[in-house]
């Protein structure tokens, strides 16, 4: 990851652009419709919701196309030195008696059989589900038909975590993105909570409209007063 | 899904069902589930009694009584299997990369030919310029013709998805559009630089 040093008074960008984030100790009636008619332009602009994102599943098809070829390439040798006359290998005799003496009820057959199935039902889940859980879809812009566009989940819990450190009476919060919820916790330093709560959900809808996601996932703020 | 994708899920899919249907005919005889169930395996099924062996002495004789084609069809089978299974492996390992992008219409033996590297550290420098971005860095994959630009950028605290997708959709990809003369398809992966909680001063 890139280092970011900016020092924290980052001046008039970050001003001018949090501009629209209440400050104010009241809670603005016009902030929702703000943060409706936001939506409604950017969905008016055009642009399109980007398809989740489907993983090529390297890692797995690596390392099974890896145990089949370490696996085919052993037999081929053993089968090759076999009909060439020598002996076979130890680990092909070794396995050859252990397959022909235990019989199926034998308890590492039964190990061994429900490791495989699981592993088969493993290997069939990566198959068939998208993966690339991290990442979320977002609304592209109406210009670029062609992009598709995603943001790392971790990241925007990061800045939401910034947005709701920006709501007076919050002194510290906790962010967490889902697939399909996003879950605040806050701690109240002072003012009334239900207010900071409803601040919060605001401030914090509007920063999840800002990130343009495809399918924007519900908010869920918890509060609490630090005890002590 | 790219066509990768597609071989890939569906090759380990076919392994999946391979190892679920193996443990699981082990696991039914072994347990014996086919008379606690009072389920009939049908004729020929390979195990059905927990006292049966995976390897019997039938099977080895009939294998080693084979004619004299039996043992060159087997090494010709382990060898094919070991040649796909290689094919698969690198093709998980190399990323293609167009080398280089045909500028207009012209085709590329007459015409102007631009670098994917320089066409991406082009759209990189432009993209890396714009407000609220920290970081960006521009691959372009594919074949030629069918080429494709990953472009992943790190956000500032300031930077957000939206705006930021709106500048570079306006400002590095509409550039590179009216270059190459090409609309290619383009992957953006947003992420952001992580720093500690600031408060309101």
């Amino acid at each position: 990851m890139t280092s970011d040093p900016r020092p924290p008074g980052r001046g008039s960008a970050s001003s001018t652009h949090r501009a629209e984030v209440p400050l104010t100790k009241e809670p603005d009636p016009a902030e929702r419709d703000v943060s409706t008619s936001d939506l409604t332009a950017g969905e008016r602009e055009g642009g399109h919701r980007t398809r989740r994102k489907w993983s090529a599943r390297r890692i797995a098809a690596a390392l099974v196309a890896a145990v089949i070829l370490v696996a085919a390439v052993a037999t081929l040798v053993d089968v090759i030195a076999v009909r060439a006359g020598r002996p076979a290998a130890a680990w092909r005799r070794h396995l050859a008696d252990e397959l022909a003496t235990r019989p199926v009820d034998d308890v590492w057959m039964l190990t061994g059989a429900a490791v495989a199935a699981a592993v088969g039902v493993w290997l069939i889940v990566l198959a068939l589900t998208p993966g690339q859980r991290r990442w979320l879809s977002l609304r592209s812009p109406g210009g670029c038909p062609r992009v598709r566009a995603f943001v790392d989940r971790d990241g925007a819990a990061v800045l939401l975590r910034d947005a709701a450190m920006w709501v007076p009476g919050v002194g510290a919060a906790h962010v967490m993105v889902g697939r399909h919820r996003i879950k605040a916790r806050a701690e109240v330093r002072f003012r009334d909570p239900r207010q900071v709560k409803d601040d919060l959900t605001s401030v914090l809808a509007e920063e999840r409209d800002r990130l343009a996601l495809a399918r924007p996932p519900r908010i869920a703020v918890r509060t609490r007063r630090p005890t002590r | 899904m790219t066509p990768r994708s597609a071989l890939n899920r569906t090759l380990l899919a076919l392994a999946g069902l391979v190892f679920l249907g193996g443990g699981l005919l082990i696991l039914f005889a072994g347990l014996d589930l086919y008379r606690r169930h009072d389920l009939a395996p049908p004729a020929g099924w390979p195990l059905t009694h927990p006292a049966d062996v995976l390897l019997g002495s039938a099977d080895r004789a009939r294998w080693s009584s084979q004619g004299w084609w039996w043992w060159p069809a087997v090494i010709a089978a382990l060898a094919l299997t070991a040649l796909l299974a290689l094919w698969w492996l690198l093709a998980q390992l190399h990323r293609r990369r167009p080398g280089s992008l045909p500028v207009g219409d012209t085709p590329s033996q007459e015409g102007v030919d631009l670098r994917d590297r320089a066409l991406s550290e082009a759209i990189g420098n432009e993209a890396g310029a714009l407000p609220g971005v920290g970081d960006a860095s521009v691959l372009i994959t594919g074949r030629p013709g069918r080429h494709r630009t990953l472009i992943k950028l790190t956000l500032t605290p300031e930077g957000t998805p939206g705006a930021t997708l709106g500048a570079l959709c306006e400002g590095p990809l509409s550039t590179a559009r009216r270059a190459t003369g090409i609309d290619m398809p383009a992957e953006v992966r947003l992420q952001v630089s992580r720093h500690g909680p600031h408060r309101v001063k």
